[in-house]
């Protein structure tokens, strides 16, 4: 809990993408019964960069978002988060990669009730070592950048979904991690919540973190730079913002 | 729709050169309508045939000579009868997409997933231009432009769910098709 940060952080090689997935193979179970879940899908978000996955239940979104952010391995095929190749890591190394690296989003029951929202954000900082106050700041710059900056001393029951997701945001991104995984993160919202979501996704992606959100709602898709249709395992289709929106 | 309507709407704020009509419809339709010139006079001279617009003789001439139009009564009238009728379905456009995938679905050797897979990916496209548009629109933007882009991001998300749908019911093995 006390091992320097930064220093060990390997910056990721010049122009590699904070995720890279190559050939990805998921199967779940053996023989008859095995579950192909990803048959080969390559798949790279960039810095800066918004990418939404859309496909039926059982295509495949919520373990490729798993694999991209270090929660499961593949069975075949390599990931790369910051330049580093999973496989090659120790459970140890992994879960502090994906500690350092990557913050997740989901549906809803992401916020410990009986934590302030200040304390919720800054609970995975405490958790790598630093220091309460120090966790705490960051914590607030953090939440200012999500647009909550005064209701940190407030209690996630008094906030309303929206700007619980947003709090969700900011716990996902504190301590300057690059990769933001969002599985549904406007699900249980209605339309004018969700909107304020997507825009703070979209805002933190032209910040420079890497967004990789997985949604059924096209409206929600369409902010995105790059929409990947993921059908079976593999990915169907993909549709790219005009090149106008390019950084 | 008609253009009709639409410049019968506008003349109803008062009289208007029809190069005025013109920037307006496009603009209370986000520029989404584009209008030539040519149009909005030859619909101008059969609403003046129909005695729903008048040319507006006392008034100023501007420097080329050109007339203002104004809305009759009966124009008036006419204009109150189309708000309060509502659109029906028969009105509008067919949709060239359901069409062309009913007859994919039925002609041998069409591709219909691909069919399907290549029009998500366009109608996407559509819908990311679209919020785009939506994105750049400021505070000041005028309801009416927010509501037409709006309109139209509903209809393309309307679009890809349908594609969705059909993806799905196609995919489902039925009794002549295991």
């Amino acid at each position: 809990m006390t091992e320097p940060r930064s220093a060990d952080r390997l910056p990721a090689p010049d122009g590699e993408p904070v995720v890279r997935m190559t050939g990805v193979v998921r199967v779940h179970g053996e023989g008859t019964g095995a579950v192909h879940a990803l048959r080969g899908v390559s798949l790279d978000v960039a810095a800066g960069e918004l990418v939404a996955v859309m496909g039926p239940s059982g295509s495949g979104k919520s373990t490729l978002l798993n694999l991209a952010g270090g929660l499961d391995r593949p069975t075949e095929g390599s990931v790369r988060l910051e330049g580093r190749e999973l496989r090659d890591l120790s459970p140890e190394q992994l879960a502090e990669l994906r500690r350092r690296s990557a913050g997740y989003v989901f549906q809803d029951l992401n916020l410990v009730p009986s934590l302030t929202v200040a304390e919720n954000v800054a609970l995975p900082r405490e958790l790598d070592g630093v220091r309460t106050a120090k966790a705490r700041r960051e914590a607030l710059a953090v939440l200012k950048e999500v647009g909550l900056a005064d209701l940190g001393d407030r209690f996630p029951d008094d906030l309303s979904g929206g700007q619980r997701q947003r709090a969700a945001i900011a716990r996902a991104l504190v301590g300057e991690r690059r990769l933001l995984l969002a599985d549904e993160p406007t699900g249980a919202l209605d339309t004018r919540a969700g909107d304020e979501i997507i825009q703070v996704l979209r805002q933190r992606a032209d910040a420079g973190v890497a967004v990789l959100l997985v949604t059924h709602e096209p409206r929600y898709a369409a902010w995105a730079d790059r929409v990947v249709f993921l059908k079976d395992g593999q990915i169907a289709d993909s549709a790219a913002a005009g090149t106008e929106t390019a950084r | 729709m008609s253009v009709r309507h639409g410049l019968l709407a506008l003349l109803r704020r008062g009289p208007r050169y029809g190069y005025q009509l013109r920037a307006e419809f496009e603009a209370s339709t986000a520029t989404t309508w584009p209008l030539n010139i040519g149009q909005v006079y030859t619909t101008l001279s059969r609403l003046e045939r129909d005695g729903l617009v008048s040319r507006d003789e006392q008034g100023d001439r501007d420097e080329q000579g050109r007339v203002r139009y104004a809305i009759t009564p009966d124009g008036r009238d006419e204009l109150d009868r189309w708000f309060a009728r509502p659109v029906s379905r028969a009105d509008r456009p067919r949709d060239e997409l359901v069409i062309k995938l009913a007859m994919a679905v039925t002609t041998p050797g069409v591709d219909v997933a691909a069919v399907i897979r290549a029009q998500r990916s366009a109608t996407m496209r559509g819908l990311q231009e679209l919020t785009r548009a939506l994105r750049t629109l400021d505070a000041s933007t005028e309801a009416a432009q927010r509501l037409v882009v709006d309109s139209m991001i509903f209809h393309a998300e309307a679009e890809q769910r349908w594609l969705d749908h059909c993806e799905a019911v196609l995919a489902r093995p039925s009794e002549e098709n295991p």
